[in-house]
């Protein structure tokens, strides 16, 4: 299979079909980047079409030093952080109180609730090492690029944000839901 | 748990977990975790953690994401993605009307018509021109490509008939005889019809009377409306003198001149060399042209648009950036054109050498003082060098001696010792 790599370089030539390969392959997590942080799903689903804008916009600024992911989620995250300026919000602050939204797909839809609510007790610094670290599978330099922060402040931030979380999850009825 | 009590931090358990360790501490910790049940729990929690977070999974991408993209893309991929890169494409960006692909064709269009107006017209600007009375004509024979003469290497400037002019304007500096436009406008490139040839001619004589040459060399350049460009004589003692001189003949007079040249003497070797530049020549012009084109552009795009002032800016270096090429290439030109107007021919002449028996020979006495001061001389030297030598070197000996005493002193009693002990 054709890396990411390869096919942004690709599209740096002007192909359409490396563009739509990339699209497919990141379409879902980019939205559900936008989604994980976001109420709103029109909004994140404006600002995931953005995002994949702003990388043709910007494609041939690409460099191959970086992976194409780290560098789509970074454009990612600074479209995130525009648009929470816009509405008033930090860069790396949540969205107002969010309402619960049903996951058809999950297992257990208690736990998506739980897990939601706990990750949003955490700090806002550690909150977002730590989304970029487990969904996004950024390493801890692509996340410090992203962040402009060392890389361990990064490592500190994470730890402590799992530390957290594990403490929140222990004492939520989550924890009852057939899992340790 | 610490590094006091554990060998690894905490944070380094999760790092291995991520993957972010390096191999071998990546196997140390593999190894501790092994051993260590509370360091084996964290990492467990550790990942129970990342399941549980896994959990949270969220709806599909809705399939308008895809569909507003496509919508999307067609409004701006064109006009952004393929946008011109460089200057030319900031310049679209700020004037949109050169996004416009009909304004570029229209351009080259009129771009190609100039082109072949330029090589139409060099005929007619060529009859033009000898009614303006130049000083060099171009003929009918030289029109005839297929010529043997105007194919041969180095006879090309038998094409020209040449009108005398005064020796201090030399002859077609500035303009040429082989092209059909002037340069009266100092915009129009003039376009070669015949080929250029740089010319380099080299002649070696031998002379029985010296003494007139200088003025004999001087008199033909004159004569053919040359000069020298350079001009050495020696004349040593002992041996036969000799003037090398480098003169500069207009090309349509190289035969005659070189052939008067060989009248002053016997020629020892004789060669000529011509060098074609046509195509350099051509390129350049084509180059010149194009970079005055942009640079009238680009006073357009200052004169009829107002931008931010970076813009201007911009602009206006890119202009000095174009004027400094075209002058460049319009000095590269010159030169080119120089050497082609004017052939190069390398004089080297050598007087017939007489040997002769020349003045007394040295006085005894003289040879005598000479030989006494000379000795007195290398006395001197040779008690300055060796009291230069010892300031060099004595601080090093005395040094060396000071360190190797004491050893010497040792080994020279230890041998005595044991001589006396044997005896």
């Amino acid at each position: 299979m054709t890396s990411d790599e390869q096919l942004i370089l690709e599209l740096q030539k002007g192909s359409d079909e490396a563009f739509t390969e990339l699209f497919l392959r990141y379409r879902e997590r980019v939205y559900g980047f936008f989604r994980r942080r976001m109420n709103d799903a029109a909004q994140a689903e404006e600002l995931a079409q953005e995002t994949f804008l702003a990388v043709l916009r910007a494609v041939q600024r690409y460099e191959p030093r970086a992976t194409f992911r780290a560098y789509l989620f970074g454009i990612a995250f600074n479209i995130l952080a525009a648009h929470r300026r816009k509405s008033g919000l930090n860069a790396t602050q949540s969205d107002s109180t969010r309402e619960d939204v049903s996951d058809p797909s999950g297992t257990n839809p208690e736990n998506v609730i739980w897990v939601r609510q706990a990750v949003d007790r955490l700090d806002v610094a550690e909150r977002e090492v730590l989304l970029l670290r487990e969904f996004e599978e950024l390493s801890y330099e692509e996340i410090a690029k992203i962040l402009r922060a060392p890389v361990n402040t990064v490592r500190s931030r994470l730890f402590r944000a799992r530390m957290a979380l594990r403490e929140i999850l222990a004492t939520t009825p989550g924890n009852l839901g057939g899992r340790k | 748990m610490t590094s006091s009590t554990h060998p690894f931090e905490q944070e380094e358990v999760m790092a291995y977990l991520d993957g972010e360790l390096s191999a071998n501490r990546a196997a140390n910790v593999a190894a501790h975790l092994r051993e260590c049940a509370e360091c084996a729990a964290l990492a467990e929690q550790m990942r129970d953690v990342s399941v549980r977070l896994s959990d949270w999974s969220v709806e599909p991408a809705p399939a308008n994401l895809t569909k507003n993209l496509e919508a999307a893309r067609a409004e701006h991929v064109v006009a952004k993605v393929r946008k011109p890169r460089g200057f030319t494409g900031r310049l679209g960006g700020k004037f949109p009307f050169l996004r416009n692909r009909w304004v570029w064709a229209a351009a080259s269009v009129a771009a190609l018509l100039i082109l072949v107006l330029r090589i139409g017209l060099p005929t007619a600007r060529q009859e033009s021109r000898q009614s303006e009375g130049l000083q060099l004509a171009y003929t009918e024979q030289s029109r005839s490509a297929d010529t043997p003469e105007s194919k041969a290497v180095g006879t090309a400037s038998d094409n020209f008939k040449v009108r005398p002019a005064p020796p201090a304007l030399p002859a077609s500096r500035g303009s040429s005889p082989k092209f059909s436009s002037s340069s009266a406008d100092g915009q129009s490139n003039p376009e070669p019809t015949a080929p250029m040839i740089a010319r380099t001619a080299s002649v070696s004589l031998t002379v029985k009377e010296f003494a007139p040459l200088e003025a004999s060399v001087k008199a033909i350049a004159q004569r053919h409306n040359g000069y020298i460009a350079s001009l050495t004589s020696n004349s040593p003692q002992d041996a036969a003198r000799t003037l090398s001189a480098t003169l500069r003949i207009p090309s349509a007079q190289l035969e005659s001149a070189i052939s008067e040249l060989k009248q002053l003497g016997r020629v020892e070797q004789e060669s000529q060399t011509g060098e074609e530049v046509t195509k350099e020549f051509t390129d350049r012009a084509a180059r010149m042209k194009n970079a005055r084109a942009t640079e009238e552009r680009l006073l357009d795009v200052l004169r009829n648009h107002t931008g931010q002032v970076k813009d201007i800016l911009a602009t206006e270096q890119e202009i000095a950036r174009v004027r400094g090429d075209i002058e460049q290439m319009e000095a590269d030109q010159r030169s080119l054109q120089t050497r082609v107007d004017f052939a190069t021919v390398e004089l080297s002449v050598q007087e017939e050498y007489k040997a002769s028996l020349q003045g007394a020979p040295t006085a005894t006495a003289t040879r005598l003082h000479n030989a006494a001061v000379e000795g007195y001389r290398s006395a001197i030297e040779s008690l300055i060098g060796l009291g230069v030598w010892a300031l060099q070197a004595l601080p090093t000996i005395l040094l060396w001696a000071i360190a190797l005493f004491a050893p010497g002193r040792w080994i020279w009693k230890r041998v005595r010792r044991t001589s006396v002990s044997q005896s």
